[in-house]
């Protein structure tokens, strides 16, 4: 593929970015890819650079989300009242509620008992925008997690736009 | 081929696939922990919300025990459900292949029966009758952790899938033990479905998942199929391996079964389930003629303890009931047709 820029010279590189909310895909060769400061050097070391950034983001994207959890570690749920003792020693939760408040101490005992950390199934269609927000950002960290150890780095930059804009409508809620 | 060696072929080692789906609505306490109101709240919410589905509802709580035994012994409700819950009910449709259990560990478990190795078909209809009673209900859910249910172990999915499988060539020929350890590693289940472990009566046993959170539903079902149809397999070679090297021993076990079940005038349950494993193995293998797979599989449920007093329409005791189910056996067993005893009860 032939540079998009000078159209001269065989593509080497291909970046994304977003253009009034559209994703364009642009794939340059390196004189032109300097020309318009794009980050350059190695490809792999670029590139590389560039997922560590967008870690970087995502982990701060992640940050917000999670403000939104009450605060864990106390001793009865407001809830149903179970108390944390009467959790430890049934292996049971009283209430929905019970997650949040015990969360913490439990959710790696059950985890290590299933195949993974996160709810990948059936979500159902009547939650609020929020959950359906954090179900969404969930899903596409994971499928960015798989492209980057794929080595899909396009993919993966389409993934971070898709998760960034995400996260813009959020802060419009 | 005829009708009775089509269900031959079709159950001849997988009886049934069952999924069941565990819920609680949001904001409120799980039945364990939630006042009396609370649950009978819960109760009259899932009921109408369930109603147009499943049109068959009936208080648990108050009822009289020998009927949860009946919907126990047709697998219909849930050990938990047999001793008295309070505010505790069942929904079912006219099939009875779809049910939804209310107030048990969790304010709903959706299950849905199908008959024959079927559990895509199985997660299916669940599916939609979950997608139903959602537009009314809302459920306890997190975005990490799925639907969140009273024990922790069935957070994510709150999936269970299942098959009930007859394996007698594999525990008559000592592999069925290996085997249940083997699938213990790989996050299944194996129970006998009356009695524990490889001791399960009748050779009658439920390989199921353990794992919930992590997978799709499509996935759970998909690699639960898969190691069903390999077990499957490993039956069918067994009983094969069976005929050809120790048909004497197993052509005489059919045949005593046969004789005892159309000839014993005393018949406690346990002899019951033993004898028709090992008779419904001889009319697989072709060495018990004129009898059919199907009667055998219809009398697994006649033979408990509640089945035979809804069928008598009286309450017996246990001396009593081995009267009956001897008498039972012996009249549907030589091919007469009687007043079937499913007629009355709803497992068919
Ligand atoms: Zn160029
Ligand atoms: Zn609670």
């Amino acid at each position: 593929m032939l540079c998009q820029k000078c159209k001269v010279k065989e593509a080497q590189f291909q970046f994304t970015k977003t253009e009034d909310g559209q994703v364009v895909k642009l794939s340059l060769c390196a004189e032109c890819a300097a020309a318009l400061k794009m980050p350059l050097a190695d490809k792999t070391v670029d590139l590389s650079g560039m997922m560590a950034e967008l870690k970087n983001q995502l982990d701060q994207l992640q940050e917000t989300l999670a403000a939104d959890t009450p605060p864990a570690g106390q001793h009865a749920c407001p809830v149903c009242g179970m108390k944390r003792t009467d959790v430890l020693k049934k292996g049971r939760l009283g209430c929905d509620r019970c997650y949040e408040v015990f969360g913490a101490e439990m959710v790696p005992v059950v985890v290590s008992l299933q195949r993974g950390d996160q709810h990948v199934g059936k979500v159902p269609k009547r939650i609020s925008s929020g959950l359906r927000l954090s179900v969404e950002t969930g899903r596409l960290r994971r499928e960015l997690d798989k492209a980057i150890a794929a080595e899909k780095y396009e993919e993966a930059a389409l993934l971070r736009d898709q998760l960034r804009a995400l996260s813009a409508g959020k802060e419009q809620l | 081929m005829s009708e009775s060696a089509n269900y031959a072929d079709a159950h001849a080692v997988v009886l049934s696939s069952r999924v069941r789906l565990a819920r609680n609505l949001r904001g409120l306490p799980f039945p364990d922990r939630a006042p009396s109101a609370v649950r009978a709240e819960v109760c009259q919410r899932v009921m109408d919300a369930a109603r147009e589905r499943l049109p068959l509802q009936e208080a648990l709580a108050g009822a009289p025990t020998l009927r949860r035994q009946l919907l126990f012994e047709g697998h219909l409700i849930s050990r938990h459900l047999l001793t008295e819950r309070p505010e505790s009910a069942i929904c079912m449709d006219a099939a009875h292949s779809c049910t939804v259990m209310i107030n048990e560990e969790d304010h709903l478990r959706i299950q849905v029966l199908q008959p024959g190795l079927a559990l895509e078909k199985a997660w299916q209809v669940a599916n939609d009758l979950d997608d139903f009673l959602e537009q009314k209900l809302d459920y306890a859910f997190s975005s990490t952790l799925g639907y969140l249910t009273s024990c922790p172990t069935n957070v994510g999915t709150g999936m269970r899938a299942s098959a009930m499988m007859h394996l007698p060539a594999l525990v008559l020929q000592n592999e069925m033990e290996p085997i249940a350890n083997g699938l213990a590693k790989i996050g299944l289940t194996v129970r006998g479905r009356w009695g524990e472990g490889t001791a399960a009566l009748g050779h009658m046993f439920q390989v199921s998942n353990q794992r919930t959170l992590g997978l799709t539903e499509e996935r759970i079902v998909e690699d639960l199929g898969e190691i069903v149809r390999e077990l499957e397999g490993h039956e069918q070679n067994a009983r094969a391996r069976l005929k050809r090297e120790r048909r004497l021993f197993v052509e005489d076990l059919a045949a005593r079964a046969k004789g005892i079940l159309t000839a014993a005038r005393l018949m406690t349950a346990q002899e019951a389930l033993e004898r028709l494993s090992e008779l419904r193995l001889g009319i697989l293998l072709g060495l018990v003629r004129g009898l059919d797979v199907q009667l055998v599989d219809e009398l697994w449920l006649a033979v408990q303890p509640a089945h035979l007093q809804a069928a008598a329409g009286r309450a017996m005791n246990s001396a009593e009931r081995d009267k009956a189910r001897a008498r039972m056996l012996r009249t549907m067993l030589k091919g007469r047709t009687p007043k079937r005893a499913q007629k009355e009860n709803p497992h068919e």
